[in-house]
């Protein structure tokens, strides 16, 4: 994992100072509403439903054991007792005091960590694939990309005031675990024919009120290019994105407008202007941030275990654990273990301070010390030893994060909603309780396998619920709280939009509603098949015409 | 308004005109002036014979195609930022410098404090704050981060160069 050296702690040291003089400013009634509303939103913090809300940025996902104690603290401290992880991988706090922000960045800097850029119209937190490093069927690991450009649009001085916000992903698998297609930015790390590895350069992807799949602007660009193309996107972005309607403001809408062979043309013209500069990415510095992310030093008797096995064979709920919670690691001997946010009748994402010393606990004693953050709110040990797995099943089991549910119907990627967002227009939290209840019998949640559900409670889709197989998105009607179901969507390589499956339904009938569209689905399923494959054979008019018939 | 140049506030005697300084019945003060562009291209007759200096305001909805080609007639450009949120001027600022303009490079409009340090870093030369915005400490903005990731217009390298 990435360490901070001296500019990288001094930065974020002065920037916690920085802020402490503009909050110090604030509360004396120097700085108006508005001017401070500028400066907070670029440290992360807006102003909720109830309280502040700070935003921590997880860089492409990496936490180590010490950040979490410390958010464990702060959590603690200074909130009520939780946090809760984004789909960006970050971290959240709902209910910091204003004038308690600058400690809290203060006790952030200390373990290497900071809210700069974790909102506001400007580059935001980089995200990647949560196994990267210890895939197979990684070409590289995507983590030392993600740190460079990290740092290269870190306080940028000319993308603070973007038309709208920017996020890029970087995957390096050809199965994308980093819905790369929904992004501004979205790198694929990939071999050209002669063998180099490189990006293809996709633009224009997003979610929001205007889903996009993004489009691909350059098929392979080399590494030493990375920065100065990136420069050129942002660069033509700036300069041409629309200003006067936020919601026609993302780069998808750009793209769009201009088509993207004309875009393709602005960016190559500018790139032509800056790729010879210092933004040439020397290989000393992408071999330099390399070091930070080599394997660790595995034990080669791991797989040698036998004792696994045997608790699989003995215990069946270990087992089911085992085999939905864990996935093959690139080592003989190791599992990437999933540590499952999305208990039982519990917000998904959440995790209270207790929880997150317990998981720091964990890393540290089994897996080198390191946790990632997932886009679907969930966490990773990503280096388990066969022979510890049993033990980190029951300590995980009795701090009520085990739930054996990652991947299914249950595992819920879910916005917090009506309950705490100021921008929502319906409750999610209630509804992902509904569901849990319907959904109450596990083994016919895995009977149905693989099934991605997003729950967004508002068109800003926070929760991508156009790229769940299943969407549910809250709408206001009349201040009724109703949700509007769509079907197909996809964030893995194959992506695509959910389309809408007819009229929203109440808030009472959500749960019931689904149950009808999962029968349709195990009606016509072909053994093995997994939901979005089958409704990708079969098409939207089955499901409409069962969940929409009249009842008799 | 106070002018920022090379971090302390300093005399300005430049005036920007707009569209009422360019009425049939006005006369056009004498003195150096900054036109914004679009008054410029429709002006230029009359300015011809116009004694003092001219500079030009330009903002993102100017097409500067042309004006890149002619920079070194104008010893300053002004980058005008008409709201806060608009940004452009940052990289309009950065393509002037790298089209090798030597003159002045001044920001005017929405300013907030926490911009000053950027806009040193993306190349302006002078700043342009508004009497209502303008406080003295403002001036320690500019030196609130002392180290950066990335290069930009000012002299700092790329961190991987440094």
């Amino acid at each position: 994992m990435y360490q901070y050296n001296e500019v990288d702690q001094q930065l974020v040291n002065e920037r916690v100072e920085q802020y402490r003089d503009q909050t110090r400013r604030y509360l004396a009634g120097e700085l108006s509403e508005d001017d401070f509303l500028a400066l907070r939103l670029m440290n992360g913090l807006y102003v909720q439903r109830h309280a502040p809300m700070l935003r921590v940025a997880g860089p492409y996902g990496m936490y180590n054991s010490t950040q979490l104690r410390k958010l464990a603290h702060i959590a603690r401290t200074y909130d009520k007792g939780y946090a809760h992880f984004t789909t960006r991988t970050n971290i959240q706090f709902n209910w910091p005091k204003l004038e308690e922000v600058p400690d809290i960045l203060a006790e952030l800097a200390s373990v290497q960590m900071h809210a700069i850029q974790t909102s506001g119209n400007c580059i935001r937190n980089t995200t990647t694939d949560q196994f990267a490093g210890v895939i197979a069927d990684e070409i590289e690991d995507p983590r030392p990309y993600c740190e460079i450009i990290r740092q290269w649009s870190s306080l940028h001085p000319e993308f603070a005031y973007l038309p709208r916000k920017f996020k890029i992903a970087v995957s390096a698998s050809p199965t994308d675990r980093a819905a790369t297609q929904v992004h501004d930015i979205g790198l694929h790390i990939v071999k050209n024919e002669a063998g180099e590895v490189g990006f293809e350069v996709l633009v224009g992807g997003g979610l929001g009120r205007t889903p996009v799949i993004g489009k691909q602007i350059r098929p392979f660009l080399a590494k030493e290019d990375l920065l100065s193309y990136l420069e050129a996107i942002v660069r033509v972005y700036n300069l041409n994105g629309r200003r006067d309607n936020k919601y026609k403001a993302r780069i998808k809408i750009l793209v769009q407008t201009m088509g993207i062979d004309q875009f393709r043309e602005l960016v190559d013209a500018e790139w032509e202007q800056i790729r010879d500069t210092d933004l040439k990415l020397p290989s000393t510095e992408i071999d330099r941030v390399k070091t930070f992310f080599t394997p660790f030093e595995y034990d080669q008797t791991a797989k040698d275990d036998t004792t696994l096995e045997q608790k699989l064979v003995e215990d069946d709920a270990f087992r089911t654990w085992y085999e939905r919670n864990t996935v093959n690691h690139k080592v003989a001997g190791y599992r990437i273990t999933y540590i499952s946010l999305k208990p039982y009748l519990k917000p998904a994402g959440d995790v209270t301070d207790q929880q997150l010393d317990l998981i720091a606990d964990l890393a540290d004693k089994y897996s080198f010390g390191e946790i990632r953050a997932t886009h679907n709110q969930n966490l990773v040990l990503a280096d388990v030893k066969n022979s510890d797995l049993y033990a980190v099943w029951q300590i995980l089991t009795d701090a009520n994060l085990a739930r054996p549910n990652i991947g299914t119907l249950t595992d819920m990627t879910v916005c917090p909603g009506g309950d705490f967002c100021a921008l929502a227009n319906a409750k999610t939290l209630g509804i992902a309780d509904q569901i849990n209840r319907k959904f109450e019998d596990m083994d016919y949640v895995y009977d149905l396998g693989d099934l991605k559900l997003n729950m967004s409670g508002c068109i800003n889709a926070c929760s991508h619920h156009h790229v769940g197989h299943i969407g549910i998105l809250g709408v206001d009607k009349k201040g009724e709280d109703w949700y509007q179901i769509t079907l197909g969507g996809d964030d893995g390589s194959n992506a695509a939009l959910g389309k809408v499956m007819g009229k929203s339904v109440a808030s009472d009938e959500v749960a019931d509603t689904l149950q009808k569209v999962i029968e349709v689905y195990v009606e016509n399923r072909f053994e093995n098949e997994r939901f979005i494959d089958t409704f990708q054979r079969i098409g939207m008019a089955p499901f409409k015409e069962y969940v929409y018939a009249p009842a008799n | 308004m106070p002018l920022l140049i090379n971090r302390e506030v300093v005399a300005d005697n430049w005036s920007l005109l707009n569209e009422e300084s360019f009425a049939p019945e006005a006369t056009l003060s004498s003195g150096d002036i900054i036109v914004p562009y679009a008054l410029y291209l429709e002006h230029k007759a009359r300015l011809a014979e116009h004694d003092g200096q001219i500079a030009l305001q330009v903002n993102g909805d100017d097409d500067l195609t042309e004006l890149l080609e002619n920079l070194d007639q104008f010893p300053m450009i002004a980058i005008d930022f008409p709201i806060f949120r608009d940004g452009r001027g940052f990289s309009i600022a950065r393509i002037l410098v790298r089209a090798g303009y030597k003159g002045e490079i001044r920001a005017t409009g929405d300013i907030g404090r926490d911009r000053l340090a950027y806009m040193e870093r993306c190349g302006f030369t002078a700043i342009q704050v508004a009497d209502d915005q303008f406080k003295p400490e403002m001036l320690d903005a500019f030196g609130e981060i002392s180290n950066f990731y990335q290069s930009a217009t000012d002299n700092i390298r790329a961190v991987y160069h440094q």
